[in-house]
């Protein structure tokens, strides 16, 4: 037998037990190097708010950015011809010049200071086709140039190049040459000196639109006329932005941080109260909450409802706040049998929701209550059709909700021939109501809600299958009308729009993903377009709403709150439905100092 | 040997070149669209089309490939579709650096610890101390590395507030001085490394513990034994160099697993760096970033297979290549 020598292993013993002591001096000594640190930190702290994003920017340069990150950067490093508010009493966009105002709003609703603009003031010709800026001589580039008219004339050749391909091109839908496929931009925006920009439509427009459409944010053109449209995108002057507003960019460490920094000589409106204003990124939404906490970034965008009291109740210096309502969710019923319409082109009703009333029976048979109740609480609504009820003047509050009744689910059925099968699951000639509900993954709220529709609807007997897509996939599929039932959502413009949705073309209302067709609501979009003042047009949108209410294209969920985390050392903030970085500018941090521990 | 090197080098050509065909094709018949961001509302339907024309990618397939053969071959790999149109080149230095660090920290740590805990459990068999350590091991083994992270930040950046939840320094970290700004660094990293280097460690130590207690019970090690050597010059001479053998081939072939574990951990820690470029580059179908990250990573995992079989011949006389 071997016998087996006594292990004597104290040496990698000590070593480990050394190891092990080195990791612990090691992170206290950098815990000590970072509080050696911590009053310069802290100073950097106080002239620092920080803002957790999920993505970089893309261009700071307004013709080529387009994510809400790039827009709400560029917003405060570019001058704007016009400052745009949202007037929460009406839920209409009001225009601001230094002089003029599109309409008088009640005192205390919009807190747009009229200095940010750069045109004194406009003019807008009778017959609704000319629209006529005077700008302010006393605005400057960061540079010193002043801001002129060409500037603007410059920037909306630029967007409207086809070989830039801007997202914002149509903004320029309505100028002169438009109509013929391309701009004439000699006839359609003249600049007889540098005060002075004129903007000429080929057909009548509503003031507001023209307002809105014209406004575009500008580029400095001497800075920018020595690059080829073909190389805008390429150009390194896409990191280096020239701007007048009243922050300038600082650094930018891409997919990491970007710094903005108060211009001292801004006069649009005026240098930022806050010196820095840091943008992190931080992809994970788990980290930003614990950075929300930690008191290591001051804003978090979209906090989930389910982690509001967590949150709270682990630090005291914070508070949610709310904007809204833009966003809703909706389950989405093919109206028109898609594979019949891909293979001949030809319209017929969908063999499970072709019928309104089939679909009516479904918006009755899903508990939109107690989705609201188990997952958005109070920062959810019902809702009864894509006009928001924060859009007042619009909205048609007369309409009461289909509310949750199974048994006249059941009714409205069984009138449609759709009997209960021997297992249980409804029959109609031979045919069982069973479907798949598609989603996008990566989505918890719609998850949450899928579960109990899946669970409502198979109560009174219809057989609803759940399956979660890639977000990419998802959504290919619904642009290619390949799905019959799906979940997703909607975020609304603040100008009512609809046709793109429910326009009767197929081939031209690109998002009707549903097939829905109804004449009257074609004609009732046309009728609001003409009116050249919005409020004129409210009568058709409430007839709007009353139509889709009874139609159901689809089943319109719950419209929702966007909410935000925010530290209570910011001050001033004032979020709106147009953003939750509306006046930035004029954000105030306390010092840590007054914070009570 | 050096020819036995250069034979493989000039192998891994068509490999790589393979495997960036097959990608190319893959992605393009995937499902999803890079222009898709631009189809939406209030956005004119031109824009997706000008956007698709900008990119080439209304070409016919085999036409994309010959010209995007043109430009690898000179060394042009585009640019990127969801990144400012930032050369692909640019966007990988700026993001390799960060990989390769942290790589690196973990391979030393997983090594480090693996080696270690592999040596006690093998030469402490079936004590409490093995016992312990095994399933402690195995604990960590099985436990999912996104997962693990978040528990981590939960416990160390939230309850113990001693190291930072994200990113690579803290914000004005550029005041701190180049030895402040280094700590900070470090300190940043230490989350990240400690749940990428302990899944590790634990396969580690498993793989050490078996092959340890195989050489120990090998004639020769007796023989030592016998000739009255030390006990620590009987393990760490003669019983370990013979039990790596085996763990070094993991070597090579771990930095695969450290380059995918990145993945997660870059994520989650908010860290520019391969692996968050790829994550968002296959999100945003953003085909010019997506080869060139399978580019960097399919070479590293070839040159990583070459250094273990180099490793293995340097190791271990008997081998030759």
């Amino acid at each position: 037998m071997i016998k087996q020598a006594p292990v004597r292993f104290s040496a990698s013993l000590r070593f480990v037990v050394s190891l092990s002591l080195f990791f612990v001096v090691f992170a206290l000594s950098s815990c000590g190097g970072r509080q050696a640190g911590s009053g310069k930190a802290r100073t950097a702290m106080d002239s620092t708010l920080v803002i957790a994003m999920l993505g970089d920017a893309d261009y700071l340069n307004p013709v080529l950015g387009s994510t809400v990150t790039s827009s709400n950067i560029m917003g405060l490093i570019y001058p704007s011809l016009l400052q745009s508010e949202f007037d929460t009493s009406t839920g209409l966009l009001n225009y601001v010049a230094l002089n003029k105002k599109l309409r008088q709003t009640t005192a205390g609703e919009a807190k747009k200071i009229p200095e940010g603009a750069v045109a004194r003031s406009w003019n807008f010709s009778a017959d609704h086709k000319t629209l006529t800026y005077t700008l302010r001589s006393d605005v400057f580039w960061n540079d010193g140039k002043p801001v002129v008219s060409g500037d603007f004339k410059f920037t909306y050749m630029l967007y409207g190049n086809p070989v830039i391909a801007s997202a914002r091109q149509q903004y320029l839908a309505e100028l002169v040459g438009a109509e013929k496929g391309q701009v004439d931009f000699d006839k359609a925006i003249e600049t007889p000196n540098d005060t002075t920009l004129v903007f000429r439509f080929y057909k009548p427009v509503p003031e507001h639109l023209a307002l809105f459409h014209t406004s575009l944010t500008p580029l400095p053109a001497h800075h920018w006329k020595n690059v080829k449209p073909g190389d805008l995108r390429n150009s390194p002057l896409n990191i280096e932005p020239l701007g007048a507003g009243p922050y300038h960019l600082k650094s930018w460490t891409q997919q990491q941080e970007l710094v903005l920094a108060s211009s001292p000589k801004s006069l649009l409106p005026k240098p930022g109260n806050i010196p820095l204003v840091s943008f992190r990124v931080v992809p994970d939404y788990t980290v930003r909450l614990t950075q929300l906490q930690t008191g290591a970034v001051d804003v978090v965008e979209n906090i989930k409802p389910e982690d509001f009291t967590a949150l709270l109740k682990a630090n005291r210096q914070l508070e949610i706040k709310t904007v809204g309502l833009r966003v809703y969710d909706y389950v989405g019923w093919s109206n028109i049998d898609q594979k019949e319409y891909h293979k001949s082109g030809k319209v017929i009703p969908h063999p499970l929701f072709g019928s309104a009333k089939i679909r009516l029976a479904l918006t009755h048979a899903i508990d939109r209550e107690s989705i609201i109740d188990g997952y958005l609480k109070q920062y959810g609504v019902v809702c009864n059709t894509d006009v928001s009820p924060s859009l007042k003047w619009a909205y048609n509050a007369r309409i009461t909700p289909h509310a949750f009744d199974p048994a006249r689910a059941t009714a409205l059925l069984k009138a449609e021939g759709w009997l209960p099968g021997s297992d249980g699951i409804l029959q109609k000639q031979g045919k069982r109501f069973s479907f798949v509900l598609y989603t996008n993954s990566g989505n918890a709220r719609r998850n949450y809600a899928s579960v109990i529709i899946q669970q409502n609807l198979r109560s009174i007997g219809i057989d609803c299958k759940l399956d979660v897509q890639e977000s990419n996939v998802f959504f290919e599929n619904l642009h290619q009308r390949k799905l019959d039932a799906w979940m997703a959502g909607w975020a609304i413009g603040l100008e009512i729009d609809p046709l793109d949705v429910w326009g009767s073309d197929l081939n031209k209302s690109r998002f009707n993903f549903t097939g829905y067709q109804n004449p009257r609501v074609d004609q009732l979009c046309d009728l609001a377009k003409q009116k050249m003042d919005p409020l004129g047009a409210k009568p058709y949108w409430l007839e709007y709403q009353e139509i889709l209410h009874r139609d159901q294209p689809v089943t319109f969920l719950y419209w929702m709150q966007e909410t935000q985390g925010f530290s209570k050392r910011i001050e001033g903030e004032e979020l709106n439905i147009a953003g939750s970085f509306y006046n930035i500018d004029d954000w105030r941090l306390r010092p840590s100092a007054n914070i009570a521990q | 040997m050096l020819r036995y090197i250069l034979k493989r080098l000039l192998i891994a050509i068509p490999l790589i070149f393979g495997v960036l065909t097959l990608t190319f094709f893959i992605i393009r018949l995937a499902p999803g669209d890079p222009a898709a961001f631009f189809i939406q509302p209030g956005i004119s339907p031109n824009v997706a089309e000008q956007i698709r024309a900008q990119y080439g990618l209304n070409d016919p397939l085999p036409v994309q490939y010959v010209k995007w053969l043109a430009n690898v071959l000179q060394g042009d790999f585009g640019r990127s579709f969801s990144r400012a149109q930032q050369p692909v080149v640019e966007v990988i230095a700026s993001a390799l650096p960060i990989t390769i660090t942290i790589a690196l920290l973990t391979l030393v740590a997983n090594f480090t610890f693996g080696i270690l805990i592999g040596i006690i459990s093998a030469v402490r068999q079936n004590s409490f101390l093995d016992r312990f350590l095994t399933v402690t091991a195995l604990f960590f083994y099985s436990m999912p590395e996104f997962w693990f992270a978040l528990m981590m930040i939960i416990l160390f950046a939230l309850k113990f507030p001693l190291f930072p939840a994200s990113g690579l320094n803290e914000i004005g970290a550029e005041g701190f001085g180049p030895v402040g700004f280094l700590l900070d660094r470090v300190w940043h990293l230490v989350l990240p490394v400690t749940v990428l280097s302990i899944n590790g460690a634990a396969g580690i130590a498993r793989y050490v513990r078996g092959s340890m207690l195989e050489v120990i019970r090998q004639d020769y090690i007796r023989t030592a034994r016998a000739k009255g050597l030390p006990e620590k010059l009987v393990i760490f001479r003669h019983a370990l160099r013979n039990a790596l053998l085996p763990v070094i081939t993991i070597m090579g072939s771990s930095l695969p697993f450290i380059f995918s574990g990145a993945l997660f951990i870059e994520v989650i820690f908010a860290f520019p760096g391969m692996g968050r470029v790829t994550v968002e580059a296959i999100f945003s179908r953003d085909y010019p970033l997506i080869i060139a990250n399978t580019f960097i990573s399919g070479t590293l995992i070839v040159l990583g297979n070459l250094f273990a079989d180099v490793l293995y011949a340097v190791a271990d006389p008997r081998i030759k290549i």
